[in-house]
């Protein structure tokens, strides 16, 4: 009896008990799930060479706007106004090609149309953030309306000087621009070229199907990697969790609280012009309907990889499954013809409530309830 | 005699036409737990705020090592070698220990990043010091015990350097045995001398078992103080109600 110290009342666990007890694991089951149903329902054409890189497209969009949701999420705070933010940040990228720079500036490329819409973009997330902080008003009702406010500013703009709500026919930037190309071109041949080496990824005529994926997919891995880094290795990421988890008693401890959620306001709308600047230099068009209902798309993505509605928990891994698992579901209408495409909202709002369910659960753990 | 590291001269805190504190005095020494007791209202919170800058005093002076030095922020008092330990203790539940223990003063190499390894390995030999072997630093604090919690506030008060520890009601919201553990942690950190120690209680058993000096305030004045010694254990229940002797606040309860 008195030789038994506190310590060992903590039970070694092993590693693989180690990995069940990981935030990630229900994201991480069901998208494993996931993949094997559809590959079966498909005969495999979900992931043939085409398949594959038309499920990573949607995947790389769910997953770039799901991090800043889910970075911001982590820090206590909502961003409604991510949808209407691509919007938006499409619509001045492509009237500024279309049109040229404002303030008589000159014919614009497509490097100079993207900065001064991230100026833009990065102001508003700025200033949605020290709305939040400063008034102490909920997220949700202050990027509620900018939900309104963009996309109204995004169709008044685009009739006042474009006279239609939609720019399509633009030149094809990639061919002369190194920045359109990295945006909107192709990335990772090597592994396409691979496959057709290795016998597959051959097309009717028997050449080579598939060149590459769309750059978004870099774009995602980097912004992933990106966020598993700052969350579990660096001072910033311990910030952000304090500042979810009791913004008081982070205060308390010299943590800037509200430095930390304004920089992340300005996070999302970073992650929502990588968005609108990949559609825009993929698909040379443009439309104010852009990015509709994408903030809701982003929260539910985030919750599903294991992130707290209330702040303070949640791995940007996660996120990733989340992701996967939203971006396939989306895109299974393309491969199995029998099914309604409706059954992807069935399919996300029932795994939604389960992960919140199952977030609650962990919180409860995590705390000393169970 | 040693000197007080910490000295208090007359100390008066009005909030509007309330007096709150009245010409309070009071020192404290390295090395030496002195208990600050008094009924609810009394004022020890409002005292304690004004050491730690949460306050501002309408008059009177605090002296560190004999130099004049009044605190305008939370900051400077915590400069000043002035570590609190509110009851609320400024702790995260979703956090681990060490994330918690570093919490705002991260230590880190370029870009922010985190040496996690030598954050743990001190988390862990700091809550040692002081009587828990965590084995794991890495568990979130929400699993562990309200004693623990106390534990590891106190640790990294004086981790990042509190000369002058304050302990808000650290026991009152406790079970017997982590309050124990609680007495038993003070003791740790009186016995390495160079900390002083003001701890707030409403228990006059607990402040018994650590305290080597006592200050009684009531209705925001100071109404009896001094060393152990000095003060005899009646003195103590006396004081602690406010200077009423118990034969007649006993006597009142009875002609209810
Ligand atoms: N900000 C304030 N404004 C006005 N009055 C205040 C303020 N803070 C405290 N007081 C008053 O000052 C008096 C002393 O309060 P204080 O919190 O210091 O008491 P205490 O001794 O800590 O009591 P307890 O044992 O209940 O914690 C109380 O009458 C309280 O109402
Ligand atoms: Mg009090």
């Amino acid at each position: 009896m008195s030789d038994r110290s506190e310590a060992d009342r903590l039970k070694r666990e092993t590693l693989f008990e180690r990995l069940v007890r990981r935030p990630e694991i229900g994201s991480f089951i069901v998208m494993i799930f996931i993949i094997a149903a559809l590959t079966l329902a498909s005969d495999g054409r979900a992931f043939n060479a085409l398949g594959t890189k038309n499920n990573i497209a949607i995947i790389a969009q769910f997953g770039i706007i799901a991090t800043g949701a889910a970075l911001l999420m982590i820090a206590g705070e909502f961003d409604l106004s991510i949808g209407s933010m691509i919007g938006f940040a499409g619509m001045s990228m492509a009237m500024m090609l279309k049109w040229g720079l404002p303030f008589g500036l000159g014919e614009a490329t497509p490097f100079s149309a993207f900065i001064i819409t991230l100026a833009m973009t990065l102001t508003l997330g700025w200033i949605i953030g020290t709305i939040v902080v400063r008034s102490g008003l909920s997220s949700f009702i202050v990027t509620l309306g900018f939900l309104f406010f963009l996309r109204g500013t995004t169709e008044v703009s685009f009739r006042l000087i474009n006279q239609s709500t939609q720019i399509s026919g633009l030149p094809d930037y990639k061919e002369t621009s190194w920045f359109a190309d990295i945006m909107g071109g192709e990335v990772f041949g090597w592994f396409y070229d691979l496959w057709f080496a290795l016998g597959g990824n051959i097309n009717r005529k028997g050449d080579q199907w598939v060149t590459g994926f769309d750059a978004r997919f870099m774009w995602w891995i980097i912004l992933s990697l990106l966020a598993y880094y700052v969350l579990s290795r660096t001072q910033l990421g311990n910030w952000i969790y304090a500042t979810g988890d009791n913004k008081d008693s982070a205060r308390a401890n010299g943590v800037p609280v509200n430095k930390v959620k304004i920089g992340l306001f300005m996070f999302t709308a970073f992650c929502a012009t990588l968005f609108a600047a990949c559609q825009v230099f993929d698909t040379n068009t443009s439309d104010a309907a852009k990015g509709n209902l994408k903030e809701l798309e982003a929260i539910a993505i985030a919750v599903v990889g294991g992130t707290l509605m209330t702040g303070g928990f949640g791995s940007a891994i996660g996120v990733v499954f989340g992701a996967v698992t939203v971006g396939l579901v989306a895109n299974a209408v393309f491969f199995i013809p029998w099914i309604d495409g409706s059954w992807f909202r069935v399919f996300v709002g029932t795994v939604l409530l389960a992960a919140v369910f199952a977030n609650e659960r962990i919180r409860k753990r995590i705390t000393g309830g169970i | 005699m040693t000197q007080p590291y910490m000295r208090v001269e007359k100390l008066v805190k009005k909030f509007g036409p309330f007096t709150a504190l009245n010409e309070v005095d009071l020192e404290v020494y390295p090395g030496e737990v002195h208990a600050l007791l008094g009924d609810n209202g009394a004022g020890k919170s409002t005292l304690i705020k004004i050491l730690s800058g949460v306050h501002q005093q309408t008059k009177g002076d605090i002296y560190i090592e004999g130099k004049k030095q009044n605190f305008r922020s939370p900051r400077e008092a915590s400069a000043a070698g002035i570590g609190t330990v509110y009851q609320d203790l400024a702790i995260n539940q979703l956090m681990s220990v060490t994330r918690n223990f570093f919490m705002g003063r991260e230590m880190t190499t370029m870009f922010g990043h985190m040496k996690m390894d030598e954050m743990n390995q001190i988390a862990h030999d700091e809550m040692l010091k002081i009587g828990i072997d965590f084995s794991d630093p890495t568990q979130a604090v929400g699993t562990m015990s309200g004693g623990q919690r106390q534990t590891l506030a106190i640790a990294r008060a004086i981790y990042f350097g509190a000369k002058v520890l304050i302990l808000d009601e650290p026991t009152s919201a406790l079970g017997q045995k982590q309050q124990m553990e609680v007495l038993k942690t003070i003791k740790r950190v009186r016995s390495r001398g160079d900390i002083a120690i003001i701890f707030i209680t409403h228990n006059e058993i607990h402040s018994k078992l650590v305290a080597d000096r006592y200050t009684f305030l009531a209705l925001g004045q100071v109404i009896g103080s001094g060393s152990k010694a000095e003060i005899e254990s009646q003195d103590i229940r006396r004081l602690m109600a406010g200077g009423a002797e118990m034969k007649d606040l006993e006597q009142e309860l009875a002609n209810l």
